[in-house]
Protein backbone atom coordinates (compact mmCIF):
# COMPACT_ATOMS: atom_id res chain seq x y z
CA UNK A 1 0.00 0.00 0.00
CA UNK A 2 2.76 2.44 0.90
CA UNK A 3 4.43 1.48 -2.42
CA UNK A 4 1.41 2.25 -4.63
CA UNK A 5 0.60 5.62 -3.14
CA UNK A 6 3.71 7.45 -4.39
CA UNK A 7 3.25 5.77 -7.80
CA UNK A 8 -0.35 6.88 -8.06
CA UNK A 9 0.54 10.41 -7.05
CA UNK A 10 3.35 10.54 -9.58
CA UNK A 11 1.12 9.17 -12.33
CA UNK A 12 -1.52 11.74 -11.54
CA UNK A 13 0.99 14.56 -11.52
CA UNK A 14 2.46 13.35 -14.81
CA UNK A 15 -1.02 13.17 -16.30
CA UNK A 16 -1.76 16.72 -15.20
CA UNK A 17 1.51 18.02 -16.61
CA UNK A 18 1.01 16.27 -19.94
CA UNK A 19 -2.50 17.64 -20.22
CA UNK A 20 -1.18 21.12 -19.51
CA UNK A 21 1.63 20.77 -22.05
CA UNK A 22 -0.89 19.57 -24.64
CA UNK A 23 -3.19 22.55 -24.02
CA UNK A 24 -0.39 25.10 -24.20
CA UNK A 25 1.00 23.35 -27.27
CA UNK A 26 -2.38 23.76 -28.99
CA UNK A 27 -2.33 27.50 -28.31
CA UNK A 28 1.27 27.95 -29.47
CA UNK A 29 0.55 26.01 -32.66
CA UNK A 30 -2.57 28.09 -33.30
CA UNK A 31 -0.74 31.38 -32.78
CA UNK A 32 2.16 30.37 -35.03
CA UNK A 33 -0.24 29.00 -37.62
CA UNK A 34 -2.17 32.29 -37.70
CA UNK A 35 1.04 34.26 -38.16
CA UNK A 36 2.31 32.04 -40.98
CA UNK A 37 -1.10 31.88 -42.68
CA UNK A 38 -1.65 35.66 -42.68
CA UNK A 39 1.92 36.19 -43.88
CA UNK A 40 1.49 33.82 -46.83
CA UNK A 41 -2.11 34.56 -47.81
CA UNK A 42 -2.55 38.32 -47.34
CA UNK A 43 1.10 39.38 -46.94
CA UNK A 44 0.79 40.59 -43.36
CA UNK A 45 4.35 40.90 -42.15
CA UNK A 46 6.70 43.48 -40.67
CA UNK A 47 8.18 45.71 -43.36
CA UNK A 48 11.22 43.85 -44.66
CA UNK A 49 12.19 45.51 -47.92
CA UNK A 50 15.88 45.33 -48.81
CA UNK A 51 16.61 47.83 -51.54
CA UNK A 52 19.72 49.96 -51.66
CA UNK A 53 20.31 53.47 -52.88
CA UNK A 54 22.96 56.14 -52.47
CA UNK A 55 21.92 58.52 -49.66
CA UNK A 56 24.34 61.22 -50.76
CA UNK A 57 22.77 61.75 -54.18
CA UNK A 58 19.14 60.72 -53.74
CA UNK A 59 17.90 64.30 -53.82
CA UNK A 60 19.55 65.00 -57.16
CA UNK A 61 17.94 62.50 -59.49
CA UNK A 62 16.01 59.28 -59.59
CA UNK A 63 13.04 58.15 -57.62
CA UNK A 64 13.50 60.49 -54.62
CA UNK A 65 14.35 63.67 -56.45
CA UNK A 66 12.23 66.53 -55.13
CA UNK A 67 9.89 66.64 -58.10
CA UNK A 68 8.97 62.98 -57.58
CA UNK A 69 8.07 63.24 -53.91
CA UNK A 70 4.47 62.89 -52.76
CA UNK A 71 1.59 60.72 -53.92
CA UNK A 72 1.46 59.37 -57.46
CA UNK A 73 -1.23 57.26 -59.09
CA UNK A 74 0.20 54.94 -61.71
CA UNK A 75 -1.38 53.98 -65.00
CA UNK A 76 -2.72 50.78 -63.45
CA UNK A 77 -4.36 52.66 -60.58
CA UNK A 78 -1.66 51.77 -58.06
CA UNK A 79 -0.95 54.46 -55.47
CA UNK A 80 2.66 55.10 -54.48
CA UNK A 81 3.85 57.60 -51.90
CA UNK A 82 7.47 58.71 -51.95
CA UNK A 83 8.86 60.74 -49.07
CA UNK A 84 12.19 61.68 -47.62
CA UNK A 85 12.95 61.63 -43.92
CA UNK A 86 15.68 64.08 -43.10
CA UNK A 87 16.88 66.18 -40.20
CA UNK A 88 14.37 67.46 -39.08
CA UNK A 89 11.40 67.16 -41.41
CA UNK A 90 9.56 64.88 -43.76
CA UNK A 91 9.29 65.97 -47.37
CA UNK A 92 6.52 66.46 -48.29
CA UNK A 93 5.08 67.68 -45.01
CA UNK A 94 1.58 66.56 -45.97
CA UNK A 95 0.82 63.29 -47.73
CA UNK A 96 -2.54 62.53 -49.35
CA UNK A 97 -3.65 58.92 -49.56
CA UNK A 98 -6.94 57.25 -50.55
CA UNK A 99 -9.04 55.27 -48.12
CA UNK A 100 -9.67 51.55 -48.66
CA UNK A 101 -7.23 51.18 -51.54
CA UNK A 102 -3.80 49.49 -51.51
CA UNK A 103 -1.08 52.08 -50.99
CA UNK A 104 2.69 51.59 -51.21
CA UNK A 105 4.75 53.98 -49.09
CA UNK A 106 8.44 54.37 -49.87
CA UNK A 107 10.86 56.32 -47.71
CA UNK A 108 14.53 57.20 -47.91
CA UNK A 109 16.92 59.14 -45.71
CA UNK A 110 19.93 61.18 -46.85
CA UNK A 111 21.42 61.61 -43.41
CA UNK A 112 20.77 59.62 -40.23
CA UNK A 113 18.50 56.81 -39.12
CA UNK A 114 14.89 57.90 -38.74
CA UNK A 115 11.76 55.97 -38.00
CA UNK A 116 8.13 56.70 -38.54
CA UNK A 117 4.70 55.50 -37.68
CA UNK A 118 1.26 56.62 -38.79
CA UNK A 119 -1.16 56.91 -35.88
CA UNK A 120 -4.18 54.64 -35.96
CA UNK A 121 -2.58 52.32 -38.50
CA UNK A 122 -0.05 49.52 -38.50
CA UNK A 123 2.45 51.52 -40.54
CA UNK A 124 5.67 51.51 -38.58
CA UNK A 125 9.16 51.32 -40.03
CA UNK A 126 12.73 52.47 -39.67
CA UNK A 127 14.28 54.58 -42.41
CA UNK A 128 17.95 53.73 -42.68
CA UNK A 129 20.33 55.73 -44.91
CA UNK A 130 21.33 53.61 -47.89
CA UNK A 131 18.06 51.66 -48.00
CA UNK A 132 14.51 52.24 -49.19
CA UNK A 133 11.90 51.52 -46.54
CA UNK A 134 8.70 50.20 -48.12
CA UNK A 135 5.33 49.52 -46.51
CA UNK A 136 2.17 48.25 -48.22
CA UNK A 137 -1.08 49.00 -46.46
CA UNK A 138 -4.71 50.01 -46.77
CA UNK A 139 -6.06 52.93 -44.81
CA UNK A 140 -9.38 51.87 -43.34
CA UNK A 141 -10.72 55.22 -42.14
CA UNK A 142 -10.72 58.74 -43.55
CA UNK A 143 -9.27 61.64 -41.61
CA UNK A 144 -6.03 63.39 -40.78
CA UNK A 145 -3.36 61.21 -39.20
CA UNK A 146 -0.08 62.12 -37.56
CA UNK A 147 3.21 60.69 -38.83
CA UNK A 148 5.94 61.50 -36.31
CA UNK A 149 9.56 60.43 -36.41
CA UNK A 150 10.00 57.82 -33.71
CA UNK A 151 13.75 57.22 -33.86
CA UNK A 152 15.92 59.84 -32.18
CA UNK A 153 17.69 61.67 -34.98
CA UNK A 154 19.08 64.76 -33.29
CA UNK A 155 18.08 67.91 -31.50
CA UNK A 156 15.01 68.59 -33.66
CA UNK A 157 13.62 65.07 -33.43
CA UNK A 158 10.62 66.04 -31.31
CA UNK A 159 9.47 68.52 -33.96
CA UNK A 160 9.84 66.13 -36.86
CA UNK A 161 6.40 65.07 -38.03
CA UNK A 162 4.14 65.07 -41.06
CA UNK A 163 0.41 64.85 -41.69
CA UNK A 164 -1.23 62.03 -43.61
CA UNK A 165 -4.61 62.96 -45.10
CA UNK A 166 -6.72 59.91 -45.77
CA UNK A 167 -9.19 61.07 -48.39
CA UNK A 168 -12.42 59.45 -49.52
CA UNK A 169 -12.70 58.49 -53.18
CA UNK A 170 -14.51 61.65 -54.23
CA UNK A 171 -11.72 63.86 -52.90
CA UNK A 172 -8.76 61.76 -54.04
CA UNK A 173 -8.43 63.06 -57.58
CA UNK A 174 -5.06 62.80 -59.32
CA UNK A 175 -4.01 65.63 -61.63
CA UNK A 176 -2.97 65.08 -65.24
CA UNK A 177 0.50 64.06 -64.08
CA UNK A 178 -0.94 61.45 -61.71
CA UNK A 179 0.03 63.48 -58.63
CA UNK A 180 -2.26 64.08 -55.67
CA UNK A 181 -1.68 66.85 -53.14
CA UNK A 182 -3.20 67.40 -49.76
CA UNK A 183 -6.59 69.06 -49.70
CA UNK A 184 -6.24 72.70 -48.68
CA UNK A 185 -8.42 73.48 -45.70
CA UNK B 1 13.76 6.12 -8.12
CA UNK B 2 15.69 2.78 -7.98
CA UNK B 3 13.73 0.05 -6.25
CA UNK B 4 16.59 -0.97 -3.98
CA UNK B 5 16.70 2.42 -2.28
CA UNK B 6 14.60 2.90 0.78
CA UNK B 7 12.06 5.63 0.39
CA UNK B 8 11.64 8.07 3.20
CA UNK B 9 7.95 7.21 3.08
CA UNK B 10 8.78 3.67 4.18
CA UNK B 11 10.78 4.80 7.19
CA UNK B 12 9.69 3.61 10.58
CA UNK B 13 9.71 7.23 11.67
CA UNK B 14 6.65 7.74 9.49
CA UNK B 15 4.45 6.52 12.29
CA UNK B 16 5.53 9.54 14.29
CA UNK B 17 4.38 11.90 11.49
CA UNK B 18 1.25 13.87 12.34
CA UNK B 19 -0.04 13.79 8.72
CA UNK B 20 -2.16 10.75 8.11
CA UNK B 21 -2.34 8.91 4.80
CA UNK B 22 -6.00 9.68 4.14
CA UNK B 23 -5.48 13.40 4.43
CA UNK B 24 -2.45 13.15 2.18
CA UNK B 25 -4.39 11.22 -0.42
CA UNK B 26 -7.14 13.85 -0.36
CA UNK B 27 -4.60 16.62 -0.79
CA UNK B 28 -2.90 14.82 -3.67
CA UNK B 29 -6.25 14.45 -5.37
CA UNK B 30 -7.24 18.11 -5.29
CA UNK B 31 -3.88 19.92 -5.46
CA UNK B 32 -3.00 19.10 -9.11
CA UNK B 33 -6.54 19.98 -10.15
CA UNK B 34 -6.35 23.27 -8.29
CA UNK B 35 -2.98 24.10 -9.83
CA UNK B 36 -4.33 23.31 -13.30
CA UNK B 37 -7.39 25.52 -12.78
CA UNK B 38 -5.32 28.42 -11.48
CA UNK B 39 -2.65 28.26 -14.16
CA UNK B 40 -5.20 27.47 -16.82
CA UNK B 41 -7.42 30.42 -15.99
CA UNK B 42 -4.47 32.81 -15.92
CA UNK B 43 -3.22 31.61 -19.30
CA UNK B 44 -6.75 31.67 -20.68
CA UNK B 45 -7.04 35.33 -19.68
CA UNK B 46 -3.73 36.09 -21.40
CA UNK B 47 -4.83 34.27 -24.56
CA UNK B 48 -8.15 36.13 -24.50
CA UNK B 49 -6.33 39.44 -24.11
CA UNK B 50 -4.05 38.58 -27.04
CA UNK B 51 -6.98 37.65 -29.27
CA UNK B 52 -8.98 40.75 -28.31
CA UNK B 53 -6.08 43.07 -29.11
CA UNK B 54 -5.41 41.23 -32.38
CA UNK B 55 -9.00 41.40 -33.61
CA UNK B 56 -10.13 44.73 -32.13
CA UNK B 57 -6.95 46.80 -32.50
CA UNK B 58 -4.51 45.29 -35.01
CA UNK B 59 -6.85 44.07 -37.75
CA UNK B 60 -9.00 47.27 -37.88
CA UNK B 61 -5.84 49.31 -38.43
CA UNK B 62 -5.37 47.70 -41.84
CA UNK B 63 -3.08 45.08 -43.25
CA UNK B 64 0.61 45.92 -43.41
CA UNK B 65 3.36 44.22 -45.30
Amino acid sequence: MSDTHPEMHERRILHTELLWAFGVGIFVAAALGTIVFTALSISVNPPCNVERLDPKTLHLSGEFAEQNLGTTVGGDGSVTVRAIATQFMFAPRCIAVPAKRPVTLRFASPDVIHGLLITGTNVNTMVVPGFVAQVHTQFTRTGDLLMPCHEYCGIGHSEMWATVQVLPDDQFKPGPDGRVSCAQR
Amino acid sequence: MPSDEISAADSAFETMDSIDETALADAMRVVPLGAAILAGSMVALLVLGYLLIYTLVFLPRGTVG
